[in-house]
């Protein structure tokens, strides 16, 4: 978020290659850009993938290490976790995806409202998301998860709103840059309605800050999602998150490792690629940064 | 093996870094902090366990369940309401004064009109009627008849008798200034890490054998294994059931394992269908094998539940009968009730790893029986507030008799005048058990008290009002060294007696 | 500049307030009755509602609330519903352990992650640059729970190093330290890198290597000063990412500080002690953003300048 805000004038010194081309160049972003692909037709094929049903009980099989029958060895109930990390990607996504979009619809509308009439409008939005922004957002999402209860709908509705704040004020600095240049203007004389300029001239001329954020904010909610699972504010079971499986299997470190190293994993690699892809994606937007 | 010498030398090192602790101060480790030192502000485990080594009350429970002499020397039963405590001579609290029958007063007083978390121990004393006979008399009367009055005296943390002026002089910081009669006195207090004690040189009795007395927090269960394994901790109150193995194959470090009054059931509201028909709880009841919700849940530590009585409470009837699965029998009943094809039902539970994995493992034994049941995980607050609206259909809970007597352990859960509001969440109703339970209260101990629960046990279980899962067990682990432990069945263990064997 | 100061100070007066009642509004939604749960499973009906009233809880809502900012002026936030005593009382005596564990982290980040990321934009595409920004990449992405969690495996059970619970001595204090750190000297690492990059491909940098100084004495003396602008703006940022950051950390460790209070605050319903500790972690998160600026504006003569105008 920070890197984002300090590439805020973008300098034209280089020239314009086509956009798709200096993605296709970086090697990391492009790896990343697979890895979530993959994850996604994981997500999508889970029934197929899986070896096991996910909550498929088996008490005499109840962990067992890795073997050639369970790759990833099976949990305290002998449910096979190879199967429940599969399964859990489709939560994790899911989560990720939809709290990132309540953040941006939210606050994009927020942020452009606010940047295009300026004023009073734009004082009162403005500062209310200061107030929100006075809290670090992992608090803010804690208070509100544990407002809501546990739950999978709430946990993105909390992570999801606790990152509002970061979309209106990236929205409202692009829109007030955007919104004396001539097009605009020409826009205004034509006589199009406000809400036409926003959403038809304004805000497709700032997406690409949006969008480097919100790959970059797809990975901050799944870590942040794991996070209150950990401490206990997490979904129903049987249904597997990966935060949940790392939170259960804490108990169990000591004698079996693996059911803390798995779901663990499954975490970084998925972060980890969001975070090449969104490193990438800003090269390829905002090219003053690029190496 | 080469990784255990590492250890080993990490052991020995860390142990003779703690070298000038042996010996002189004892350290034990608490799962979380004391809330408040407040006997009557924070009746919970971990505050208990603390005030308990520095306030006593008029009589205690020995280990036999039989309630005897503590700060009274003696007590007698003077008619179905009146109870006569003589005081012990010569006791004096941490801040000097001593105990007269006046502080006894003054203790119960502020108990009933200020102590509201503990108001179910003392809300039967009759405060309006105390009498003061002289300075060691006191005459302390109950509102209505009650068997278990003696047992609700004795309770650790609300019959522990304080002194006005201390109380006065912490004024708003009383949680935080304990001043008792115990063995212990307070020292020093870091919210969430560590509580300090040291002994009180003018105490009545026995003196403690140990000087000092440190209880740490460790939330963490695996650390706070790992912290008496390194010598960091010489007890350890609540240990993981993972950790059992270890301890025991550990030279040394000793475990015991000690039940405890707590029985976790799967309550049944029956006020609404389908749990209204006794067939229908019958049959889950008959496929909810206990067995591997102990050996999974627990990993092995407690026993399956047979009846609503702990058994280390008087009266436990150990002739109830093992419920065993069959699954033929639950399914035909289940059609006998109309419910052939199955149905979809909720489960509540609080959010509790233990809770969740016994939910887990019942979800998917009540499958067997077409019952497709979905788990409400709640946050513990939420929980008990959505109880109270009674909509509940299938919830996991479990009943800690804190008070040691059978009527704790089933008036207020089955009582049909504790439906509406009451702990009665089941909403179980009996006119018979209901009569058996209000003669319970009234019967002195013996035999007829004996015959009334034992027969009110067998009763609830034919009714299937519960069905019963698993008795609790304390896990406490300790260095070999230790000695001189007295084990407590409520969990509020004595440390007074507790010193290190020096040869070893 | 004071004047400047000042001002952003009385900005917070708003933002305070708009915290309270912002969490205050979303506790009071809260479904679970605070006086149910201070009184237990055990209490009856009665007694809880005698209770609701003694607190106040059967008020409207913005009479409760009213109450709480009229209290909160006369300097009292609160008494704990759980143990009785002051929440001002127990956010500052839990403060410490979490100051000593950010401070530490941040330590750690600053005088590794700097050095890292100076060296790797010195030596661009080397093997170091490779390595040290790879591992950058995994600390970003590393759940801090889990690493806590590998770190205790690693270095508590399987070397028996350190210690995995207590945070009395320094030896205690190294695992939650390292572990609350990474995520930040990750950033703090990049940051350096790319702010360093920036910096030497400018022409007076090409100036002074024109001029034959030597490599070194280029970076110490006219690239360092400029790259350190965004390295401030990040450490500022870090450091408060560091306090929410050690609310899981400190979960993991068992360390007595400020997140330990407010995650179990949270679990027991204990409304006053909640609201104190997002009040406070918002107060020092403010103050630490303001001083974050104002060095700012100390390292940047442009932006001084502008201050000193307005």
């Amino acid at each position: 978020m920070a890197e984002a805000r300090m590439s805020g004038e973008g300098g034209k010194q280089y020239k314009q290659s086509g956009l798709w081309a200096r993605f296709r160049k970086n090697r990391m972003a492009f790896c990343g850009a697979i890895m979530i692909m993959g994850l996604v037709v994981v997500a999508i094929f889970a029934p197929l993938i899986a070896p096991f049903p996910y909550d498929q009980q088996d008490f005499m099989a109840a962990q067992e290490a890795p073997s050639a029958a369970h790759w990833f060895g099976t949990d305290e109930f002998g449910r096979d976790i190879f199967s429940r990390i599969v399964y859990a990607s489709r939560i994790s996504l899911e989560v990720g995806f939809i709290a990132v979009s309540i953040g941006m619809v939210v606050g994009g509308a927020l942020g452009s409202v606010a940047g295009y009439y300026g004023g009073f409008l734009d004082n009162f939005v403005m500062r209310t998301m200061d107030i929100l922004l006075a809290v670090p957002s992992t608090i803010l999402a804690i208070a509100i998860a544990a407002t809501l209860g546990p739950g999978l709908f709430n946990l993105m509705m909390a992570v999801g709103i606790s990152t509002i704040p970061r979309y209106a004020r990236i929205v409202r600095a692009s829109v007030l840059s955007l919104r004396h240049l001539e097009f605009i203007e020409a826009a205004q004389a034509v006589g199009s309605s406000d809400f036409r300029i926003i959403v038809k001239h304004i805000l497709p001329n700032c997406m690409a800050p949006v969008i480097v954020q919100a790959t970059l904010g797809v990975a901050s909610a799944i870590l942040n999602t794991a996070g209150l699972s950990f401490i206990g504010l997490g979904i129903q079971p049987p249904t597997p998150e990966w935060g949940a499986m790392l939170s259960g299997a804490r108990t169990y470190i000591r004698d079996y490792p693996y059911m803390t190293i798995f779901p663990g994993l499954a975490i970084m690699l998925t972060v980890l690629a969001l975070n090449f892809l969104g490193d990438g994606l800003r090269d390829a937007l905002d090219p003053k940064l690029k190496r | 093996m080469f990784k255990r010498m590492c250890l080993m030398f990490v052991v020995l090192l860390l142990a003779v870094g703690c070298a000038f602790a042996q010996g002189d101060t004892l350290t034990v480790v608490m799962a979380a902090d004391s809330k408040s030192l407040d006997p009557h502000a924070a009746p919970d485990l971990s505050s208990t366990s603390v005030m308990t080594q520095m306030m006593e009350s008029l009589v205690t429970i020995d280990s036999g369940g039989n309630i005897v002499p503590l700060l009274a020397e003696s007590f007698e039963k003077l008619d179905d309401l009146r109870y006569k405590f003589v005081l012990r001579k010569g006791v004096r609290f941490h801040n000097g004064e001593e105990l007269t029958a006046e502080d006894v007063k003054y203790t119960f007083t502020r108990a009933v009109r200020t102590g509201k978390v503990i108001d179910y121990v003392v809300r039967n004393i009759d405060i309006e009627h105390i009498e003061i006979l002289d300075d060691y008399t006191i005459i302390v009367p109950s509102l209505t008849p009650d068997s278990s009055f003696l047992a609700c005296l004795s309770h650790y943390c609300a019959g522990v008798v304080l002194n006005q002026k201390a109380v006065d002089a912490a004024g708003e910081r009383v949680g935080m200034q304990p001043v008792g009669t115990g063995p212990y006195k307070f020292v020093s207090w870091q919210k969430g890490n560590r509580v300090v004690l040291e002994r009180f040189e003018d105490y009545w009795g026995d003196k403690a054998k140990t000087p000092n007395l440190v209880f740490r927090t460790i939330t963490e269960g695996t650390n706070r294994c790992i912290e008496l394994e390194t010598g960091g901790a010489d007890i350890v109150q609540s240990l993981l059931p993972v950790d059992v193995n270890r301890v025991v194959d550990n030279p040394k470090l000793t475990l015991l394992r000690l039940p405890a009054p707590v029985v976790m059931y799967l309550g049944m509201n029956v006020s609404n269908e389908p749990l209204s028909d006794i067939r229908v709880r019958r049959a889950i009841t008959l496929v909810v094998d206990n067995r591997p919700i102990v050996k999974i849940a627990f990993r092995g530590v407690g026993l399956p539940a047979r009846g609503p009585v702990p058994p280390t409470i008087k009266y436990y009837d150990p002739t109830l009968p093992e419920i065993l699965p069959d699954v033929e029998k639950a399914k035909a009943l289940m059609a006998e009730a109309g419910y052939k094809e199955g149905l979809k039902m909720e489960l509540w539970c609080r959010d509790e790893k233990t809770y969740i994995d016994t939910a887990t493992i019942i979800q998917n034994q009540l499958k067997q029986i077409g019952i497709d049941l979905s788990i409400q995980v709640m946050e513990w607050g939420a929980f008990l507030e959505k109880l109270k609206q009674r909509e509940q259909q299938l919830y996991l809970q479990a009943w800690n008799s804190v008070i040691a007597d059978p009527d704790y352990s089933l008036f207020g859960v089955f009582h049909s005048s504790q439906k509406l509001t009451g702990l009665n969440r089941g909403v179980y109703g009996n006119p018979e058990v209901d009569k058996l339970l209000e003669e319970g209260k009234r019967v002195s101990d013996g035999p007829e008290r004996e015959a009334v629960y034992h027969r009110l046990q067998h009763m609830i279980a034919d009714d299937v009002a519960w069905g019963f899962l698993h008795v609790n067990e304390l896990l406490i682990g300790m260095s070999e060294n230790v000695r001189g432990f007295l084990f407590d069945p409520s969990g509020n263990h004595k440390y007074y007696q507790v010193y290190f064997d020096q040869a070893k | 500049m004071w004047r400047y100061v000042l001002r952003r100070l009385c900005y917070l007066l708003p933002i305070f307030i708009g915290i309270s009642f912002f969490v205050f509004f979303m506790l009071h939604m809260t479904p679970g009755d605070p006086a149910r749960l201070m009184l237990g499973d055990a209490a009856t009906e009665t007694s809880v509602q005698e209770l609701r009233q003694e607190m106040g809880l059967n008020d409207p809502f913005l009479m409760q609330y009213g109450r709480y900012i009229k209290n909160a002026v006369r300097g009292d936030i609160g008494k704990s519903y759980i143990t009785k005593s002051p929440v001002a009382h127990e956010v500052l005596q839990a403060f410490p352990a979490t100051l000593r564990l950010a401070l530490f982290a941040i330590s750690i980040a600053i005088l590794i992650g700097v050095p890292l990321g100076i060296l790797s934009a010195i030596h661009q595409y080397s093997l170091l640059d490779n390595v040290a920004m790879g591992f950058a990449l995994i600390g970003i992405s590393m759940p801090v729970f889990w690493l806590g969690l590998l770190l205790i495996l690693l270095f508590c059970v399987w070397l028996g190093w350190f210690p995995a619970s207590g945070f009395d001595t320094f030896r205690q204090m190294v695992l939650p330290a390292v572990t609350l750190s990474t995520p930040s000297l990750a950033i703090i690492s990049r940051i350096s890198r790319s702010s360093m990059l920036e910096v030497v491909r400018q022409d007076y940098i090409c100036m002074a290597r024109a001029k034959g100084q030597v490599e070194w004495r280029v970076i110490w003396n006219h690239a360092l000063g400029n790259a350190l602008i965004p390295i401030v703006t990040i450490v500022g940022l870090q450091f408060g990412g560091l306090l929410e950051g050690a609310v899981v950390t400190e979960a993991v460790f068992a360390v007595p500080g400020i997140g330990s209070l407010l995650v179990e605050a949270i679990k027991t319903r204990d409304y006053p002690m909640v609201l104190g500790g997002v009040l406070f972690i918002g107060v020092v998160f403010s103050l630490v953003n303001l001083v974050v600026d104002i060095l700012y504006a100390y390292i940047d003569p442009r932006i001084k300048a502008r201050y000193q105008n307005g």
